[in-house]
């Protein structure tokens, strides 16, 4: 991923290996001037490096909501379930402080505190500014951010000025009010319930106003989407170009999450959600306008931890209650802990990168090979090392023999829990097999015997030899070893026609 | 007359806020209205506010013991189309 400052006229080196390729990710931060480069580079959810390193969490303070989207209900609530506008356990801005407070101390790694509902954020801003205040002074090294709709964002602008926010997502699905009635049933604006196409034309405006207006003020502003096949999927390119136009960093196109047990609109009315290879094709589309964010995990508004876990269940309120916290040791061994992952991050920039050095032999010779995916396993770090049958999601990666490039993420379920489960281990190890469908490979730092068979004979090649390393450097070496091998040469036909 | 909150109320603190009469409580297992103090909003909004912001069909009455918003008013699933969906889902 690609984190240029938009429209603010910095230098930005354009394609080539500057543009986060190249396995030097360490690097995608490098030409930001001072002042961003720090607000986003210890950012889980800014920077795709960061993620692998940083964790966040959200707190639910935020239960109401002015607006309806078709793909939220209200109703649900469930411990299992990770997406947006759920919850376990609605917190007052006090407990939701301690909790805080609590993960803060449990999990050094944490930089940054969210809130992002379960509701609109602004549309309860007393508890979300009491929240904020409260930990401007008790935890000043923990970033701030808030997630909002934006149909109350303009009025609200000048109270986020002074809680020292400098990030905000809007969530902006259209900036065309046809395709936002099919998106939007209804608003609530001036003390009435508005519905319709004028309903999604007030929203908007004021989300487009709201960017503005932080646009102004100099906070990072991140704009999110979620792309709904046939409804708002090929408008998303105008919704890229338009808030990079107005100075928003960061655009993140998210798959529409929608099943009938969800009870939502879109999920009842079967509109099916967008395949891997439809949000990537739009995220490339996007991404020639606007930096885009691939690494989101459309995260619980109660999640904790980093971007691919949820530690939620170890930081309920009753368990909190009882912890013993020394707040200034805590912020302490946050800094020092965080010290020790820069110090980390920098080994790993450093490091030369032999693997790509040699990726471009293969092509001396006159062959051409073709790009593929990969599919990584990692708890985290930046490296990989995590054994297959404990993954619960995959990083996708682009190899070519230019560069490799993070594309995603794809989640599967847990088949090896070990003990007892393994009667179901055929058809869950089936379905992470399906899941991985179009990668060409997938590297973790062990995998068992029986997944080693069936992902060769799916086609995928399995690759343990690489534990412990970085992840891009990984995935160049295995590219590298397929490309040796004659397995990624382009077919024929294409070879010649580009000859 | 007087508007109140029923048992489908999921407890989402919209409508608190915006009550002019201070009639709106937390309460478990849900809101409450309370009656001497609900206005209808007469007089100082068009449209009552709870139930203009509520985000569920059905989980305010008004002073007529009638759904303020019926079935399909706010999601915009006809209930025919919603009792399939579920009765489909609990098939499985």
């Amino acid at each position: 991923m690609e984190l240029t400052v938009l429209g603010q006229g910095a230098d930005t080196t354009g394609g080539g290996c500057a543009s986060g390729g190249c396995g030097s990710s360490g690097d995608q931060l490098a030409h930001l001037p001072e002042a961003i480069r720090r607000k986003v580079e210890n950012h889980p959810c800014y920077s795709e490096e960061a993620h692998h390193h940083y964790a966040r969490m959200h707190v639910a303070v935020a239960p109401a909501c002015n607006i309806q989207c078709h793909y939220c209900n209200r109703k649900y609530d469930c411990a299992n379930e990770s997406r947006p506008g759920v919850v376990s356990e609605l917190l007052t801005p006090d407990q939701a402080v301690k909790k805080v407070m609590a993960v803060a101390a449990s999990i050094p790694q944490m930089t940054v505190l969210g809130i992002a509902g379960p509701g609109d954020p602004l549309a309860n801003p007393e508890r979300t500014f009491d929240t904020f205040r409260q930990l401007t002074g008790k935890a000043p090294d923990i970033k701030l951010c808030v997630s909002t709709n934006g149909l109350a964002l303009p009025a609200q602008v000048e109270e986020l000025c002074r809680h020292n926010i400098d990030h905000v997502t809007i969530t902006i699905n259209c900036v065309d009010p046809d395709i936002g009635a099919r998106i939007y049933p209804w608003v609530f604006w001036n003390h009435r319930r508005i519905k319709g196409r004028k309903a999604a034309q007030i929203l908007i405006e004021q989300q487009q106003k709201g960017l503005e207006m932080l646009v102004a003020r100099g906070i990072l502003v991140k704009v999110n989407s979620v792309m709904i096949p046939g409804v708002n999927d090929a408008h998303l390119k105008e919704v890229s170009r338009i808030v990079k136009e107005k100075g928003a960093f960061l655009h993140n196109v998210m798959p529409l999450i929608a099943e009938a047990e969800h009870g939502t609109f879109f999920g009842v009315m079967g509109q099916r959600g967008p395949t891997h290879a439809e949000l990537q094709a739009l995220q490339d589309d996007c991404a020639g306008d606007m930096n885009m964010m691939r690494h989101c995990r459309q995260c619980r508004a109660d999640a904790v931890g980093l971007l691919g876990e949820d530690r939620g269940a170890e930081f309920t309120m009753e368990r909190i209650e009882h912890m013993e916290i020394d707040y200034a040791a805590a912020m302490q061994r946050r800094a020092e802990v965080q010290a020790q992952i820069e110090r980390e991050r920098e080994q790993q920039r450093n490091r030369p990168h032999e693997a790509f050095v040699a990726l471009a032999a293969p092509q001396g010779s006159g062959r051409k090979t073709r790009p593929v995916l990969m599919a990584v396993a990692t708890t985290g770090g930046g490296v990989v090392n995590q054994h297959f049958g404990h993954a619960t999601e995959f990083l996708v990666y682009e190899a070519s023999a230019e560069d490799v490039r993070f594309i995603g993420h794809r989640k599967v379920e847990l088949y090896c829990s070990g003990g007892d489960t393994c009667g179901d281990a055929e058809s869950a190890l089936q379905k992470t097999i399906r899941t991985l469908e179009g990668c060409a490979a997938v590297l973790c730092s062990k995998i068992g015997f029986e997944p080693w068979g069936l992902l060769e004979a799916a086609g995928i090649q399995p690759d343990g030899e690489h534990a412990m390393e970085p992840v891009e450097d990984a995935v160049a070496a295995v590219y590298r070893e397929m490309a040796g091998a004659g397995l990624l040469d382009e077919p024929a036909a294409t070879a010649r026609a580009t000859a | 007359m007087a508007y109140r909150i029923i048992e489908t109320c999921v407890n989402c603190w919209a409508c608190a806020a915006l009550c002019p009469s201070q009639a709106i409580s937390a309460a478990v297992p849900h809101f409450l209205v309370d009656a001497k103090k609900c206005t209808e909003c007469e007089g100082d909004y068009a449209d009552p506010q709870c139930a203009g912001i509520c985000p569920v069909e059905g989980a305010i009455l008004n002073g007529l013991g009638e759904a303020a918003n019926p079935p399909g008013s706010l999601t915009g699933i006809a209930p025919e189309r919603m009792q399939a969906a579920m009765a489909e889902i609990q098939a499985r």
